[in-house]
């Protein structure tokens, strides 16, 4: 076993540190060592997306990082969506509202992808939300309600200004 | 008592019905947009460890040793599973058919690349895996039986040798008069096809924490069950334990569709906990665990389709030859997939005599498990084909061969030549709502444009049956025992007037908390806030069985149904009391229990309730002071098969028809999809949404098993497609979104008239994609008869037809 290493991170704007071995992956990281078990493992080879976290606001695959490559980033995960208060953020509204899910186990990792798609496009076209959704996979509801669900979102982003 | 269920949505006690049938917001979904909810490797319990399972990297060899040593040395392992440990704790595995398996991990032999062959726990799962990689097994490579034709040879080499041959089952049924439909017929066609095996693939695989109290010999287990209670009973026998030491917790769960797997890795993790003093073990089966030696596949199919039929194109006589390929061993009841097309043997089609030659074949691949829709998507795969090459000969079109053959919707309900009723269907007035929506003729217009251009552009325009309610008696014929399949609730009101109801099943994202939440919430006028609904244990729990089988919706509502009716008769009589009338005289609309005619003189649901828990000088003497209720529900009228095997199977059956529009590019055989429509009858829909949703789904992986999807084995057995770089699931953008159309033709039989549902789009989206597929190859004179037409088979046919 190789020595542990320190990494410290942000994520949803707390700051972490861990000791861990150089081989741990970062989900196991942010779900092992750091409790946030909301970020969901698929395929643990980098094909599904159900492991997406934004890090520096860039949508990357958990499973296929290691968490010693986190040092000093800032993540967000699902977790940091809704407000201390509870109350969802539009990209949850939208999927509840537009049934953008079905067993629920994909949605963390799209609804990251798709705070990255929206920040950088706010009104996106059919097209680009299936570009940015294609690296992903939904076994359940056949993608629909998702495309729906990120058309809602963008609508309340917006109005949000 | 017989109990009277509310036939329709207007027999609810309800002036206006404010709930059930409206795509209300699912009550699951907070949680899981927060990712909140508990699935299985979100939990961690004190001292737990980690499993690690060794799985055979041969199809088919000899064990000469196993040595665990180096494994077992290694700090951080806390113990170590064998073979040896499994023979002496356990039964062999439970098979269907019987007799056709192994202990969980091999003893003498392994059968199939992926076959657990020894286990760890240790303190993290990378110690686990770290010791996989220190056991140290000596095997003697065996050739490999991997065709399954080669397979079923007499003088075959053997899979299992105390077994005579390969074969698993062999049956051969005949529906009426077969043999003299074909020798009268106008017309006889036939044709071979292929279904290469695909499967579930949720996308949460099976994961489990099992704790082996070894002081009272219980068992915990905690973990992404699809059927609870039911592998609770599992574990008892395979452990010879008293069932009632046996704890079965289910996690929700991330899909499951059929093929979640884990009986192995649940027993593997129970006799590690056993031997590790009782720490509780985890494990979660990565993917590649999955795809090699899970729940994953199902469906490896050899057909030869032969129909009879006449001048006017009415099909007299259908003759399916079926040899399946189980893969080494029958557990898991993946031969169920190969009965239940007898279930809807004929499609929608009122063929008067039917024959199925069945064989099942054992290999050295994986056992097959069940898959959404469990068996009929293949069958109507070739049946579809077959009417459409009837056409082709015949000069009809494809919508109107199928409109001769229908059965009318005069005739429900309608006894299949296999046996099964059907309760109720409109399928011509589903085509006809297809066929206006995609503006036919227009279609077939464009398409003889797009083929003069020398475009591959066709049509497929299907329709099917998905049979919904499943019962045991569709399987007695490969040995499963039992008819009905209770499923319960308990439902309870406390003294605040909130509603809890108590099921065995968690949630698995079909959104039937939200059924369930809007049945009472209706049934007692209450809001929906005022519901919730939990999941027990197995020892907890009224008699369930869970999702599975097209079956649960319509279950549930049976069972609440019939739980709420039972609670509103204490109430009643608690009511009747307070009035001084007699319960007949009281009624319960809109929450209120009151007086027939006396609209002034009520008591709420909740205050009676109340009285009820808090008032025992206020109760009747033959009335417990327990608002609660329980009832489980079965399908009706289920009875043996006969000796043909025909039975009323499944309580009912919806239809969709789809249509298809596809262009095939000849210079890389990729097929687009161009145009689709649906129009589903699953009868009363009780939530829209979670209706289109699951047809949405069902569809994607019908698009999948039709054109991505495939386990591919190579000549030695070795599984070349164990990651999801080559076993494709369709993304979002090969998943068309077709325009949907809803039609209600209610069941006569069920509660509100619901019908099974949720898996229509599987049965139905191969079979029509490749209607259209052959549809567009017709003016090259080749025919596309495997599943899945991927562009490299798609491209040597178009390669094939062009060296003619
Ligand atoms: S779990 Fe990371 S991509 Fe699938
Ligand atoms: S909702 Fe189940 S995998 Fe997407």
């Amino acid at each position: 076993m190789a020595a542990k290493r320190d990494v410290r991170l942000t994520v949803n704007g707390v700051a972490y540190e861990a000791s861990v071995e150089p081989r741990m992956t970062l989900v196991d990281m942010l779900r092992g060592e750091l409790g946030l078990t909301g970020t969901h493992v698929g395929c643990e080879h980098g094909v599904c997306g159900a492991c997406t976290v934004l890090m520096d606001g860039r949508a990357v695959r958990s499973c296929i990082m290691l968490a010693v490559q986190a040092d000093g980033a800032e993540f967000m995960t699902v977790e940091g969506l809704a407000s201390e208060a509870g109350e969802l953020h539009p990209i949850q509204q939208a999927f509840i509202e537009e049934r953008g899910l079905q067993c629920g186990f994909c949605t963390p990792g799209f609804m990251m992808t798709i705070h990255e798609l929206l920040q950088e496009t706010p009104d996106p076209t059919e097209e680009e939300i299936k570009d940015a959704l294609g690296g992903a996979i939904c076994r359940c509801t056949g993608y629909e309600s998702i495309l729906k669900s990120v058309r809602s979102a963008a609508k309340k982003l917006q109005a949000l200004g | 008592m017989a109990f009277e269920f509310p036939k329709s949505l207007d027999d609810l006690p309800v002036s206006k019905v404010k709930w059930v049938g409206k795509p209300v917001n699912r009550v699951e979904d907070p949680q899981l947009v927060t990712g909140k909810t508990e699935f299985i490797d979100n939990v961690t319990l004190p001292g737990m460890l980690h499993c690690a399972i060794l799985h055979s990297p041969h199809a088919h060899a000899r064990i000469k040793s196993i040595d665990m040593s180096r494994a077992a040395a290694l700090p951080g392992v806390v113990t170590t599973l064998t073979g040896e440990d499994a023979e002496r704790w356990t039964r062999p595995m439970y098979t269907t058919p019987q007799g056709w398996g192994g202990y969980v991990l091999a003893t003498d032999r392994v059968r199939f690349v992926g076959e657990p062959v020894a286990a760890v726990a240790a303190t993290s799962r990378y110690i686990a895996e770290d010791a996989l990689e220190l056991i140290d097994v000596e095997y003697e490579p065996i050739d490999p039986i991997v065709d399954a034709f080669a397979a079923a040879q007499p003088d075959s080499p053997k899979v299992f040798e105390d077994h005579d041959d390969n074969i698993m089952y062999q049956r051969i049924f005949t529906w009426g008069e077969v043999e003299e439909a074909f020798q009268k017929a106008d017309h006889v066609y036939k044709e071979s096809f292929r279904w290469n095996r695909v499967g579930a693939n949720p996308l949460e695989t099976f994961g489990i924490i099992s704790e082996w109290d070894i002081v009272e010999d219980s068992l915990t287990c905690r973990g992404s069950f699809q059927t609870p209670s039911f592998m609770a009973m599992g574990r008892a026998a395979t452990f010879r334990l008293p069932s009632n030491k046996v704890r079965f917790i289910a996690q929700p769960h991330g899909g499951s569709f059929g093929g979640k797997g884990g009986g192995r890795g649940t027993d593997i993790t129970l006799m590690l906990s056993r031997k590790a003093g009782g720490r509780p073990v985890k494990w979660i089966e990565d993917r590649m665990e999955y795809l090699s030696s899970g729940g994953s596949q199902a469906w490896d199919r050899h057909y030869d389709v032969s129909i009879a039929v006449k001048d006017d194109g009415t099909v007299t006589a259908l003759r399916v030859k079926l040899l399946d390929d189980m893969g080494a061993t029958a557990e898991g009841f993946g031969a169920t997939g190969a009965v239940k097309p007898m279930a809807s043997f004929t499609g929608c089609y009122a063929i008067p005599a039917a024959e199925y030659d069945l064989t099942l074949v054992a290999t050295n691949k994986l056992p097959v498990s069940p898959y959404r829709g469990m068996g009929p998507p293949p069958h109507n795969f070739v049946l579809e084909q077959m009417m459409d090459i009837a056409a082709r000969d015949l000069d009809l079109d494809p919508a109107e061969i199928r409109r001769r053959n229908f059965i009318p919707a005069d005739q429900f309900p309608y006894i299949i030549a296999s046996g099964n009723e059907y309760d109720s269907g409109e399928y011509e007035a589903a085509l006809d709502k297809v066929l206006e929506m995609a503006g036919y003729e227009d279609l077939r217009r464009e398409q003889e444009e797009a083929r003069a251009e020398g475009r591959l552009v066709g049509i497929g325009v299907v329709s099917t049956i998905e049979p919904g309610v499943f019962d045991w008696n569709a399987y007695t014929v490969i040995g499963t025992a039992g008819i009905g399949i209770p499923e319960g609730v308990t439902v309870a009101i406390d003294t605040m007037g909130k509603i809890t109801a108590r099921v065995g099943f968690a949630l698995e994202g079909q959104g039937q908390y939200t059924v369930i939440t809007q049945l009472l919430a209706e049934y007692f006028g209450t809001e929906l806030e005022d519901v919730r609904v939990v999941h027990v244990d197995n020892l907890s729990a009224p008699p369930n069985f869970g999702p599975g089988g097209s079956r649960l919706g319509v279950a549930i509502t049976g069972a609440v149904l019939g739980a709420a009716q039972r609670l509103t008769e204490k109430l009643t009589k608690v009511a009747a009391k307070m009035f001084e009338v007699q319960p007949e005289d009281i009624e319960l609309l809109d929450g209120m229990l009151r007086v027939k005619k006396v609209p002034e003189s009520q008591l709420s649901v909740r205050n009676v309730a109340a009285i009820m828990l808090n008032r025992s000088d206020m109760l009747p003497p033959d009335v417990d002071p327990s608002p609660q209720a329980t009832f489980a529900w079965t399908a009706p009228d289920r009875v043996e098969p006969d000796e043909q095997g025909r039975v009323k199977s499944y309580l009912t059956a919806a239809n969709a028809c789809h249509l298809v529009m596809v262009e095939i590019d000849p210079g890389t055989g990729k097929v687009e999809i161009l145009k689709y429509y649906i129009a589903d009858d699953c009868g009363t829909r009780l939530n829209p949404a979670n209706v289109e949703g699951m047809i949405q789904g069902a569809l994607a992986q019908g698009v999948g098993a039709a054109l991505l999807e495939e386990y591919v084995y190579d000549d030695d057995g070795q599984l070349l497609t164990a990651s999801f770089m080559d076993y494709l699931l369709p993304t979002i953008h090969e998943v068309p979104f077709p325009e949907k159309a809803a039609l209600v033709t209610p069941s006569p039989f069920t509660p509100l008239g619901a019908k099974g549902a949720g898996e229509s789009a599987i049965h139905t989206t191969p079979a029509a994609i490749m209607c259209a597929i052959n549809d567009a190859l017709l003016p090259l004179g080749v025919r596309a008869k495997e599943v899945p037409a991927s562009p490299n088979r798609l491209w040597k046919l178009i390669q094939g037809a062009s060296d003619q």
